[in-house]
């Protein structure tokens, strides 16, 4: 749609053709780009659909439309539309029990779905003892609604995700990466809305990580750490409600995707024989960091040995296909390929020219392959990944065998990726409060 | 004002930020006819968009005989061609076309 609007600023006229599932994102693309009467018909078309009877009947049914969209002359409103009216917020929002805030934020879709905390005055207030920044400190804007991105704002939905003020500084460097993510295809502005249901995957880096206790042993990515949990929480309801990112709207994801809850590990820097993330990033070690990538894949195995061979050969052989690729790796299986001479780097090289495909089975087009479009062989192999940057290795996991991939997109090696965590005057006592919130199960 | 039955209630902030309003600008005029017209098709890398648009003008060519067609590509989803470096073919091919159909594929 923006290319519509492009070729009409230049005083042409347009019709664009969408998939009538694709109406309410036609309409809001229209809009938040200043052009609500832009011209555009649904069709019945399915979505990507290479089948040429769908296609023509599809078309068949609405070219009288597409002729009448170029030459039916323009409304008044199509000429000169009523301006929008200004939005005008309150800060208090709504008064009532714990049911009747979370029935009235849920109905709003401000909420995931889950129960949210309230978000009142008082515990703002505590929410912003961790930061520095006034509440009206204007970060930037988050697409798609271009929404001002305040410290409190992100206080607000830290505190409805279940956030300690601890989290701030992290959940406030998370904001800043997506505000400037990298624009165009790379970066938040398709892998925060397209129909790839791709999530925010944030690694965490340096010292923070255990002054907040953010998990990387055992069951890192699975539900138990509050910190894991309601760091990636807070952010998701920050592209909801700062960023106005509607499902089925801007949201156009297919099939939806379990991380887009949360989706948060940290290094194990102390067992890993390697430099960490951050500083493989051009960091210091004492740095702390946020690292974004957008994954929409998630699966696991285990080595065909213990060893650097059964170790990589497996991490080749059951590597899905994706645009970017995180692995994360035990601090066992890094010291086993540490010992055989690997670094970060070496592992990455040795993935990158083991993982081929055909030149057949390779991606012609965004979604055709050359095999589809007649060219390519079945027996010459290429380097599916031809740039070993577009592989990152993160040490984490708990005792066990197993091998994460997280893959699907992200930044173009050397564009915005990660965030300095800048922390307030008061950290130190902060941690100390808050620091000793951690789960203590009972033995039976 | 509700309370639950421990005499609570709560005061919430909106966590709904703020967004200046956009200024509305109205679309082109369009032109009268399509007949002895030159008309864009506009595609984007997705795979329908292509064949859709295939179709659009083999069914315009058979109604409009005098039309002529003109085809650009920007294979770069969610980003315009006029932040690309093909900013300067685009803004030819638009000068030199009357009107522009597009297709995404979804």
């Amino acid at each position: 749609m923006y290319d519509a609007i492009s070729i009409e600023e230049r005083n042409k006229p347009t019709v664009s053709l969408v998939n009538e599932g694709f109406f309410n994102d036609a309409e809001s693309a229209s809009r938040s780009q200043g052009m609500p009467a832009l011209r555009y018909i649904t069709t019945k078309v399915p979505c990507e659909s290479s089948i040429i009877a769908d296609i023509e009947a599809g078309v068949d049914e609405v070219i009288d439309k597409i002729i009448t969209a170029l030459t039916k002359p323009l409304t008044a409103e199509e000429k000169v539309p009523k301006p929008k009216e200004t939005e005008k917020p309150q800060r208090i929002i709504f008064k009532g029990t714990l049911e009747e805030v979370n029935c009235f934020f849920y109905q709003r879709g401000w909420t995931d779905g889950l129960p949210i905390i309230p978000p009142t005055e008082e515990a703002v207030k505590e929410m912003m003892t961790g930061t520095d920044y006034p509440p009206d400190h204007l970060l930037g804007k988050l697409q798609s609604r271009n929404g001002k991105t305040t410290i409190e704002k992100i206080a607000i939905n830290a505190v409805m995700a279940g956030c300690l003020p601890t989290y701030m500084p992290v959940l406030i460097a998370g904001t800043i990466n997506l505000i400037e993510s990298e624009p165009g295809f790379s970066g938040y502005t398709t892998f925060g809305f397209s129909t790839g249901s791709w999530a925010p995957f944030w690694s965490i880096n340096g010292p923070i990580r255990n002054e907040i206790n953010v998990n990387n042993s055992s069951g890192a990515f699975s539900p138990g750490n509050i910190a894991n949990a309601t760091i990636g929480r807070a952010i998701g309801l920050i592209v909801k409600n700062i960023g106005g990112v509607r499902k089925g709207i801007e949201d156009m994801g297919t099939m939806g995707d379990p991380m887009k809850y949360t989706c948060v590990i940290s290094e194990n820097e102390e067992a890993s024989p390697w430099e960490p993330l951050h500083v493989e990033l051009g960091y210091k070690k004492e740095d702390s960091t946020i690292t974004l990538s957008f994954p929409n894949c998630y699966c696991q195995h285990i080595p065909y040995s213990a060893d650097a061979d059964g170790i990589l050969r497996s991490i080749v052989d059951n590597m899905p296909r994706g645009m970017r690729y995180n692995i994360v790796i035990t601090p066992t299986h890094a010291k086993n390929l540490f010992r055989e001479g690997y670094d970060k780097a070496k592992v990455k090289k040795y993935i990158a020219e083991h993982k081929l495909v055909t030149t057949a089975r390779m991606q012609a087009m965004l979604v055709t392959t050359a095999r589809q479009t007649g060219k390519g062989s079945e027996t010459e192999f290429v380097q599916l990944i031809e740039d070993p940057r577009f592989i990152r290795v993160i040490v984490g996991g708990g005792p066990g065998a197993f091998i994460a991939h997280l893959v699907g997109g992200g930044a173009t090696p050397g564009k915005k990726e990660i965030q300095k965590i800048e922390l307030p005057k008061n950290w130190a006592k902060l941690v100390a409060k808050y620091k000793n919130i951690v789960p203590n199960y009972a033995k039976y | 004002m509700n309370v639950d039955k421990n005499g609570v209630t709560y005061e919430v902030l909106s966590p709904w930020a703020e967004a200046d309003p956009i200024p509305y600008r109205g679309i082109t005029p369009r032109i009268d006819r399509l007949e002895g017209r030159k008309i864009g098709l506009l595609r984007n890398p997705k795979r329908a968009a292509e064949p859709v648009l295939k179709v659009v003008e083999d069914r315009l060519k058979k109604k409009f005989p005098k039309a002529s067609f003109s085809w650009f590509a920007n294979l770069k989803p969610n980003e315009r061609a006029i932040a690309q470096d093909i900013k300067d073919d685009f803004e030819k091919w638009v000068t030199g076309v009357d009107a522009v159909i597009t297709a995404y594929g979804d």
